[in-house]
């Protein structure tokens, strides 16, 4: 009985070292990938790599060799995956996807469509879906992908940083990951966006370590704007103010400036520390759906660059007034704009309709596109001040009195 | 063998004459120099007393015997077999006192101590108890020290053990059992409960087992808990140990029974449950919700201690994608440069601390501090500036071995550095899927496991919800006024 213990113990741990581990990758035989772009290129696609050189990365000193501490490798493949395995003629470790924290798009590429390039990287298991998402305005992927940054000396997740921090205080970027553009592109009552990221500076003088050496880089990367997509393809830029605007109807803004101007000429500058937008529906008589948006913002005024007495509540709601008024003016007007020159659903009303309205969507579904264009939207804004800073009255006034 | 056949062939009942009571004696104890026979007068009577020198000390008796009492006179009138008992009933000053007729009895009297007084004319002794073992005093218990509550700790003495119970349970329902086991040591053993509290269910297993104990020797509770235990090749203990008197008290008042071996200061507690080895006695003393806290951290370092060396394997190896981007960037430059694949390197890490502790347990106290520098040095720093491991593992090893020190029960910390190995070897060739297999296996066997019949896990499984008060956590007295822990099997 001990004897048939003892051999089925010893059978059970050889089978334990003789599968041998088969999965096991240790982490120095990985070329972890942090960030990946994707060109148009006559042969197919062509793929650039930001691969962390981990030897840099060494805390102790000796490994190092005083190189960076990531290295751009580029390749040319029928598909995303054949270039991918045509780079290990290069790259001197297994390439690992799973920490990709931007896939950059050239904007070539997004012109022409991504629904290709997006069914490789849906499809591997490697890849998370909550990377970002950015598109190389005016440029292609490879370039932003060579560009030294300082502060993060990984260029992936500086640019990783900068698309957080810039979208949640800024609002003028869009944060947005793999999950969210395939849904938003299959969705047949939304259009995707993208946020550009285009070269402040000249490629050549970026890709040395020389460019963070001085105390004001000659190359930073730059976020530009809101790529408007119609379907898969990139159909056109959105300023800033537009830009803007999307997030906020996507209820996508946490915090960010504006002005506004004064009665008696000047201007004041305020924050926007919380907005909360609502969407919502209406069917008409006829069964036409009406758009409405509902904003709640609740602002804090941080510039007072005109004579008015602040002191004053009425002034305060008179304030309020003109910045309710200009939102719901530019806000109507961007939208319009946007439907107008793109006819691209980015605000996601199909959507709306869809959820409140199904039987009222089924007749719009097969020809949303050209509907959505004519389709009218009024916006509400509530605006709440709530601090008005340190000071009460406006500095220039007080000198005015003496 | 040899032994008692010797034995059969000698004569048992005690002889009348004094010089053939030495002479019979001697041949049984045999030439041993710290066996006196003292022989006296009581009045006229000769008499003899025996006793080992070290273990008795009859100085008291001798006085008492040298009185130049008139009793003595009336003695010689007596009988022989009355003035045997009238030497019981009006001489002899001291508490225990008995009779003893055959050579085994009194072997056994000498052997444990006290002093037999034979003598001439009768057959019958008397054995006078006055033991009286140099020992060591009562000290601070060393291996559960606490920082409120009693200092007191067992000493080596089975008698001082019991008493130190009996003082913090004054009550006629606390009972000792005594009983000898060990063929050659017939080393002592008390069993202590409450009445009424303790399950006899219990009880009556516990008494079965140690009836059944074929053992030469005694010389440390361990013995007794090898034999008693459920389950031989479980890597848990499932008897507790203390050597702590109040650790003591508190189990039997809540019904679990203690085993007091002679010559150890180390208590066994049956039934043990799984819950029990992660209190402290300090728990009860300080406050309630401090003491929870504290529980829990305990119950973390468990898995802290057991865990952390193979999820780091498993995870560094297999499941890179779960670590968050900026914590791989620093492991894999950590990494850079080190020969071995991350198990060679965590078992590595692991046996030399193993070895460092072994080494330094049993050293002299001045010694174990240049192990403990040179360890820290040589491991700690050298080793990862050679390249050798990367600071990582020294820090997975580290936290190990600290979590491993911050578990109350040593039995229970020896459980997981034994399963810690094997956990690390399932998780380098399974990954993290190896590691839930074997942590399944690890849970289906700690719930098999019995203490004399009672669930290993009680209050988990089977979960008891009104001794969750005093399980995972340890509720204000106020919602405890009944002893929770009563254990049924």
């Amino acid at each position: 009985m001990l004897g048939r213990t003892i051999l089925s113990v010893l059978l059970m741990t050889s089978l334990i070292i003789t599968s041998g581990c088969w999965s096991r990758k240790e982490l120095n035989e990985l070329a972890v990938v942090m960030a990946l772009g994707i060109d148009t290129h006559k042969d197919g696609y062509a793929v650039s790599a930001q691969v962390l050189n981990s030897s840099e990365l060494a805390t102790k000193s000796g490994g190092s060799i005083g190189s960076l501490p990531v290295v751009t490798y580029k390749s040319v493949g029928k598909t995303v995956p054949d270039a991918l395995q045509r780079m290990l003629s290069m790259a001197p470790r297994m390439l690992y996807l799973s920490h990709v924290r931007v896939l950059v798009l050239g904007e070539d590429l997004a012109r022409q469509g991504v629904s290709d390039v997006l069914d490789y990287i849906s499809r591997n298991h490697q890849l998370r879906t909550n990377f970002f998402m950015l598109i190389a305005k005016n440029g292609n992927a490879s370039e932003i992908l060579e560009v030294v940054t300082p502060f993060e000396y990984i260029p992936a997740n500086s640019l990783y940083s900068s698309i957080l921090i810039s979208e949640k205080k800024w609002a003028a970027t869009g944060k947005v990951t793999l999950q969210q553009f395939v849904n938003e592109l299959k969705q047949s009552g939304s259009d995707p966006i993208l946020s550009g990221v285009q070269l402040n500076g000249s490629s050549a003088e970026g890709q040395s370590v020389e460019n963070v050496k001085k105390i004001s880089p000659s190359t930073l990367l730059q976020h530009a704007g809101l790529g408007v997509f119609k379907g898969d393809r990139l159909v056109g830029w959105l300023g800033e103010p537009p830009s803007k605007t999307v997030n906020y109807v996507l209820n996508r803004v946490e915090s960010t400036a504006g002005y506004v101007s004064c009665p008696s000429g000047g201007i004041v500058g305020f924050t926007v520390n919380r907005a909360d937008t609502s969407l919502d529906v209406m069917l008409s008589a006829e069964n036409i759906p009406r758009f409405s948006v509902k904003m709640e913002i609740e602002a804090d005024i941080n510039s007072v660059q005109c004579p008015i007495n602040i002191n004053q509540p009425s002034a305060i709601e008179a304030l309020e007034r003109s910045i309710e008024d200009k939102y719901n003016e530019n806000i109507e007007k961007h939208v319009k704009d946007v439907q107008q020159r793109y006819g691209a659903d980015i605000f996601a009303l199909g959507e709306v309709l869809h959820r409140k309205y199904p039987q009222v969507w089924k007749t719009y579904r097969s020809h949303w596109g050209e509907s959505f264009q004519s389709m009218s939207i009024d916006v509400h804004s509530h605006v709440a001040i709530r601090r008005i800073g340190s000071i009460i009255q406006p500095l220039n006034q007080e000198v005015d009195e003496k | 063998m040899q032994n008692i056949t010797r034995k059969e062939g000698l004569q048992e009942a005690l002889p009348i004459l004094i010089s053939e009571f030495i002479e019979n004696m001697k041949t049984r104890f045999g030439q041993s120099g710290d066996i006196i026979y003292r022989e006296l007068l009581l009045g006229t009577i000769p008499a003899v007393i025996v006793y080992i020198e070290g273990m008795g000390d009859p100085r008291f008796l001798i006085e008492a015997l040298h009185m130049d009492s008139p009793l003595f006179k009336e003695l010689t009138n007596q009988s022989p077999d009355d003035r045997v008992r009238m030497l019981k009933d009006l001489t002899i000053t001291m508490g225990k006192v008995g009779e003893a007729t055959t050579y085994s009895e009194v072997e056994e009297n000498v052997l444990s101590g006290n002093t037999v007084v034979f003598i001439e004319g009768t057959s019958t002794s008397l054995y006078v108890g006055t033991e009286k073992l140099k020992q060591r005093g009562v000290e601070e218990a060393s291996s559960q020290s606490v920082v409120r509550g009693p200092r007191e700790g067992f000493t080596e003495s089975l008698r001082e053990n019991t008493a130190l119970v009996r003082r913090r349970i004054q009550s006629p329902k606390l009972r000792i059992e005594e009983r000898k086991v060990g063929e050659h040591t017939h080393t002592q053993l008390a069993v202590m409960y409450m009445d009424g509290l303790a399950d006899t269910e219990v009880l009556d297993e516990l008494r079965t087992r140690l009836n059944g104990i074929k053992l030469d020797s005694v010389l440390e509770s361990n013995y007794i808990e090898e034999m008693i235990q459920d389950h031989r090749y479980s890597p848990f203990p499932t008897v507790y140990n203390s050597e702590r008197p109040d650790v003591i008290a508190s189990a039997i008042l809540e019904g679990r029974i203690a085993i007091l071996v002679e010559g150890t200061p180390f208590v066994l507690v049956v039934p043990a449950l799984f819950v029990q080895f992660f209190q402290s006695s300090e728990d009860y003393y300080q406050r309630w919700d401090f003491a929870s806290l504290v529980r829990l951290l305990r119950y973390l370092c468990f898995g802290i201690a057991l865990l952390t060396p193979s999820l780091y394997i498993a995870i560094s190896t297999f499941h890179q994608e779960m670590l968050p981007t900026n914590l791989l960037t620093s492991l894999i430059g950590q990494r850079e440069g080190v020969p071995f694949p991350a198990f060679i390197e965590a078992v590595i890490m692991e046996i030399t601390f193993e070895i460092l502790r072994e080494a330094g347990i049993r050293l002299p106290k001045s010694i174990g501090q240049s192990v403990s520098i040179v360890g820290t040095l040589v491991i700690g720093q050298a080793a990862v500036e050679a390249g050798l491991v990367s600071a990582a593992m020294v820090i997975v090893v580290s936290i190990t071995a600290i979590a491993n020190f911050a578990l109350p029960a040593f039995n229970v910390g020896i459980s997981v550095r034994i399963l810690r190995f094997g956990l690390m070897a399932i998780a380098a060739s399974f990954g993290l899927y190896g590691m839930i297999i074997g942590l399944i296996v690890l849970g289906l066997h700690l719930c098999s496991l019995q203490s004399m019949g009672v669930p290993y896990m009680t209050s988990f499984a089977p979960i008891r919800w009104r001794s969750q008060k005093d399980a995972l956590l340890r509720l204000s007295r106020h919602n405890m006024k009944k002893y929770m822990g009563k254990v049924k099997s």
